[in-house]
């Protein structure tokens, strides 16, 4: 009966104003729909490092060089690791395959077409241990190793961009003014997070070393353990002999640092897992600015209707009854714009997801602590004009002008 | 406790100071009125302009409550009740007819007429409404809403409104000020009715015409009880006086 009453007066009230309604829901649509596509962006990548975690399997180790750090932020010198190191390694016991590896950026060419490409120094067994396939050509040899040839393997990516619909197999690309030839093409691996193979181009790691780059320390050294339960073993292992390569004293601390692939992946994990709570406490400050617009936009209501207040009073409204007619208007705007906001939110996500390739999550969570939001900002920034409402003088309201 | 029962409304040294923290701003409004209504009976209350009329009324529909003093309606102390018991008292017992209609622009008459029901949690409101949109005699004008309807019209569903909760004082508020005179009498034909019927009735006016329909009347001038009787004595009593409520 009063509850009709309520919201038969909220919809009229709200309705006589529907432009003014609107804009004011506008703070809490977009205040919701941030918040959503926020936490919506940061299940995606979890969900996407999770599954990376799965297919990848749990026996791969690498070997960075540098202090391990605490956070994702490497500290130390960085011109540790060496291919000798990498030989060390591959005479362990468990030690199934290792792959030493030498990053590096150049300008590559075919024709008239260039671009800047990762460039990858790596040995025979760097596919296996990625599990990378080829679609086209072949893979390098350890003649082409010891050779020094110019051979390159390309990431889709690179050969889409150099050779458009065209073989790349045997046509011979410029990477830094060198003459390399085509021997193979990379299946697609879509995004996997910070970097993508597809981008890469692969060349032998004697070449990377001695042609294009120059130098003779790695970037990393990624390893396949025998079997799952010898990762620990195998880790202890690399440590012990790194430490006593590298000449390290008792007391000095590690140059290098030895991850699973699983360890680096809970590592991201914890980065993303930052990055969503921080991302998502910044949209959630639009929510404060939604109820504060809501807040004002009540205070006009209240002043407008002041008449109408004490008119009520005077036919027997008790002041609860003014306080929760106000109230449940606040709280009508602000969980309809959570619910548009929460749309429009998924239509983000929905958005984000495909563009970078990760699964389109809305999670439970969000959708709750939405309208869970939405709810607690219109009774909390609707109580003090409600309350003005409500605390009003019938003598004075009735004879408001 | 039969004497008070026997009275609609009962007021004992009725008090009203504005301001009474601040004797530099302190308003003597209301000062020590004592009067008893009785069931059925029909008041007028006149007087100038400024003399507290007004605060008078807001005081005896239990909007405002006394300095000091007593006024029992239905032998109840009101100015000893919460804010949310005099609500009660108001929705119960009292029906107001101010001189603007003051509905709900974008209620139709009969959802104006529910207003006070959904405050008493009523059932049947509708019904009732429409009831007493009938006794008005505007039963067949309940879905307009009051961009749809004139001024007599307006006042008749704000009758309504005061009528449902079927109270037993009415409390009119120069109900006719904003009406034509023919329209203002069919008005007051109307509150005369229902005068005869039993509501007790009080009417705040400055308009003698006005005054004459009641058999009653109190005149209120610097905020005193100056004169209580028959209306035409009253009214006719003191000429300068009435002249005063003549002329408004």
């Amino acid at each position: 009966m009063l509850l009709w009453e309520t919201l038969g007066t909220a919809w009229k009230a709200l309705g006589a104003s529907k432009l003014r309604t609107a804009l004011t829901t506008l703070g809490m649509v977009i205040g919701v729909g941030a918040v959503v596509t926020m936490l919506a962006m940061g299940e995606g990548a979890r969900a996407m490092v999770e599954g990376k975690i799965r297919s990848l399997g749990t026996n791969l180790l690498s070997v960075t060089p540098g202090a391990p750090a605490r956070g994702p932020v490497r500290t130390g010198s960085v011109e540790t690791l060496t291919w000798d190191d990498a030989r060390a390694i591959a005479e362990l016991r468990e030690v199934a395959r290792v792959s030493p590896e030498s990053m590096g950026s150049a300008q590559v060419r075919y024709l008239a077409k260039n671009m800047t490409s990762g460039v990858v120094g790596a040995t025979v067994p760097y596919l296996a241990v990625h599990s990378y396939d080829l679609t086209a050509g072949t893979a390098f040899s350890d003649n082409d190793l010891l050779a020094r040839r110019r051979v390159a393997i390309i990431g889709a990516n690179v050969a889409r961009t150099l050779f458009g619909n065209l073989s790349p197999v045997g046509e011979r690309i410029q990477i830094k003014g060198m003459s390399f030839k085509v021997l193979g093409v990379l299946e697609e691996k879509g995004n996997e997070g910070f970097s993508s193979p597809d981008d890469q181009i692969l060349v032998p790691l004697s070449t990377h070393q001695a042609a294009l780059f120059g130098r003779d320390y790695l970037s990393s050294i990624a390893l396949q353990v025998a079997s799952e339960e010898a990762t620990s073993r195998v880790q202890t292992e690399i440590k012990r002999l790194l430490r006593l390569r590298h000449r390290l004293g008792a007391s000095a601390e590690d140059d290098f640092d030895v991850r699973s692939q699983q360890e680096m992946l809970q590592v991201m994990g914890q980065v993303i897992g930052i990055f969503t709570a921080l991302l998502g406490s910044v949209a959630a400050v639009s929510l404060l600015v939604g109820g504060i617009g809501i807040m004002n936009i009540m205070l006009v209501s209240v002043g407008e209707r002041t008449r109408e207040i004490g008119l009520r009073m005077a036919v027997g409204a008790r002041r609860r009854n003014i306080l929760l007619q106000f109230l449940v208007e606040s709280v009508i705007v602000s969980v309809a714009g959570g619910l548009v906001g929460l749309g429009l939110g998924a239509v983000g996500a929905a958005g984000v997801a495909s563009v970078a390739g990760w699964p389109m999550v809305v999670p439970v969570y969000a959708v709750v602590l939405a309208l869970a939001t939405s709810f607690g900002v219109g009774l909390v920034f609707g109580v003090s004009p409600a309350r003005r409402a409500a605390r009003l003088d019938p003598v004075e309201a009735l004879l408001h002008e | 406790m039969e004497t008070v029962d026997s009275n609609a409304l009962s007021a004992q040294h009725l008090v009203k100071i504005y301001n009474p923290d601040r004797p530099e701003l302190a308003v003597r409004a209301v000062d020590d009125v004592s009067f008893t209504v009785e069931r059925g009976e029909s008041v007028a209350i006149v007087g100038p302009s400024g003399g507290g009329k007004s605060t008078l009324m807001y005081m005896l529909g239990c909007l405002s409550r006394p300095t000091s003093g007593s006024y029992l309606i239905d032998g109840r102390d009101v100015a000893r009740l919460s804010d949310d018991a005099l609500a009660e008292v108001r929705n119960r017992h009292i029906g107001f007819v101010f001189q603007a209609a003051n509905l709900l622009p974008r209620r139709t008459a009969v959802e104006n007429v529910m207003l006070p029901l959904a405050y008493a949690g009523a059932r049947g409101a509708r019904e009732r409404a429409l009831e007493a949109l009938e006794r008005v005699g505007l039963a067949q004008r309940a879905a307009h809403r009051p961009n749809e309807l004139s001024g007599g019209q307006l006042q008749r569903v704000a009758i309504a409104r005061a009528l449902v909760t079927r109270p037993s004082l009415l409390l009119c508020d120069e109900p006719t000020g904003a009406l034509d005179s023919r329209t203002g009498r069919e008005i007051l034909d109307l509150l005369e009715a229902l005068n005869r019927e039993g509501t007790t009735l009080l009417m705040v006016t400055h308009d003698a015409a006005v005054a004459r329909r009641m058999r009653r009347a109190l005149r209120i001038g610097d905020g005193r009880l100056e004169a209580d009787g028959p209306t035409e004595e009253v009214l006719d009593g003191a000429p300068a006086r009435a002249s005063d409520a003549g002329g408004g």
